[in-house]
C-alpha cells in the first residue's frame, strides 16, 4: 500500500474500499434521488450485516471486537437520546416537525459514536483527537480559502481564526493532551455560540441536533479522549517507525 | 472488593528475539493485522486462546512464557 497510507497505518480491505465507494456513490446521487440512499445504508451497514451471518470473514479478532464494542456504545448514545427526545416530547404539547431531520439526526449520531469508538479503539484516544482536530482544521481552511477566495486578507484573517487554533490544538495535544483538551472544551462552547445553537428558533430542533453531532460531537469527543485517555501514543509511533 | 488481574506479555520482547521480526512479519505469520500486534504488546487487547496458542507456537516457547497474570490490590 502507498507510503501516506502507511503513515495513517490503515490498510484499506477490498470490503472496505466497496463499502466506502457505495457510501460515496449513494451520497453523489442522493440529491437526484433519494432513492439512492439504499447504498449508503449497504456501505455502511452491509458488511456488518453479512459478518453476522458468517458470509465475510475479513476482520480479525481485535477488529471484530472493535466494531462490536463501537456498536455498543452507538447503541448506549443513541438509545440514551432517544429516550430524552422521547421524554421532552411526551412531557409537554410537543412534537417534531420535520421527521425527516429526526431520523438524519439520529442516522448522524449512529454513524458518528460507531466511527469515533472504532477509531478509538485503532489510534487511542490521543491520535484519535489529533487526526480529528486536523481533519476539522483542514475543512475549516478549505471553507474559508473558497470562501473569500477574491479577498487574501480576509482570507488570511479567517483562515488565522477560524482554521489555524485547530492545527494549534492538534500539535498542543501532542505535547499536552490534558491541556489541549480544555482549551477544547471552550472551543466547543464557543462554537455553541457561534452556530446560534442555544438561541436560534429558526432551526428545528432535529436540525440543530444535527449540526451539534457534525460541528461539535467531534470536537466535543475528541476533548473527552484527551482529558479522559491514557497517554502513551508517543511509544506507538517510535514501534510504527521501527517497523519501517 | 475483587482482586483484579491484569494480563501482561513479553511479546515484543521475544519478537525482537525472533531476528528483530517486524509486528507486519508476526502479524502475517499468525494471520492478524499488525494493529493486533500493536494492541497485544501494548497490553490494550488480550488475545483469545487461539491466537495466544499460535503466537507461542511461532517463537517455539509455551504460552505462559509469553503472557503472564498479576495480582494487583
Amino acid at each position: 500500500m502507498s507510503q501516506p497510507l502507511d503513515r495513517l497505518q490503515w490498510r484499506p480491505s477490498l470490503t472496505t474500499l466497496i463499502a466506502s465507494g457505495l457510501v460515496i456513490l449513494g451520497l453523489l446521487l442522493a440529491p437526484v434521488n433519494w432513492g439512492f440512499l439504499v447504498l449508503v445504508a449497504l456501505g455502511t451497514l452491509g458488511p456488518g450485516i453479512l459478518r453476522e451471518f458468517g458470509w465475510l470473514r475479513d476482520k480479525d479478532e481485535f477488529q471484530q471486537r472493535a466494531a462490536r464494542r463501537a456498536g455498543f456504545h452507538a447503541y448506549l448514545v443513541t438509545g440514551f437520546i432517544a429516550f430524552l427526545l422521547v421524554a421532552y416530547l411526551r412531557s409537554g404539547e410537543r412534537d417534531i416537525k420535520d421527521p425527516e431531520e429526526l431520523a438524519t439526526f439520529f442516522l448522524a449520531l449512529l454513524c458518528f459514536t460507531w466511527f469515533f469508538s472504532t477509531l478509538l479503539s485503532y489510534w487511542g484516544p490521543q491520535k484519535t483527537a489529533r487526526r480529528t482536530l486536523v481533519v476539522f482544521g483542514s475543512a475549516w481552511f478549505l471553507v474559508t480559502v473558497l470562501d473569500n477566495f477574491d479577498d487574501p486578507v480576509a482570507m488570511f484573517m479567517q483562515v488565522l481564526v477560524m482554521a489555524a487554533p485547530f492545527f494549534g490544538l492538534a500539535f498542543l495535544a501532542r505535547k499536552w493532551p490534558r491541556v489541549a483538551g480544555v482549551l477544547l472544551i471552550a472551543a466547543s462552547v464557543f462554537y455553541l455560540f457561534y452556530l446560534g445553537m442555544l438561541r436560534s428558533s429558526a432551526m428545528g430542533l432535529a436540525t440543530r441536533g444535527l449540526v451539534l453531532v457534525l460541528f461539535l460531537g467531534p470536537l466535543v469527543a475528541s476533548a473527552v479522549a484527551l482529558l479522559l485517555g491514557p497517554h502513551a501514543d508517543g511509544q506507538e509511533e517510535q514501534e510504527v517507525a521501527r517497523t519501517k | 472488593m475483587k482482586p483484579r488481574h491484569e494480563i501482561s506479555n513479553h511479546l515484543r520482547r521475544h519478537r525482537l528475539m525472533a531476528d528483530g521480526m517486524t509486528q507486519q512479519e508476526l502479524a502475517d505469520r499468525v494471520g492478524v493485522t499488525r494493529q493486533t500486534i500493536l494492541s497485544i504488546e501494548k497490553g490494550k487487547y488480550n488475545p483469545s486462546v487461539g491466537l495466544a496458542l499460535r503466537l507461542a507456537l511461532t517463537f517455539g516457547v509455551a504460552v505462559d512464557e509469553l503472557f503472564e497474570i498479576e495480582k494487583g490490590l
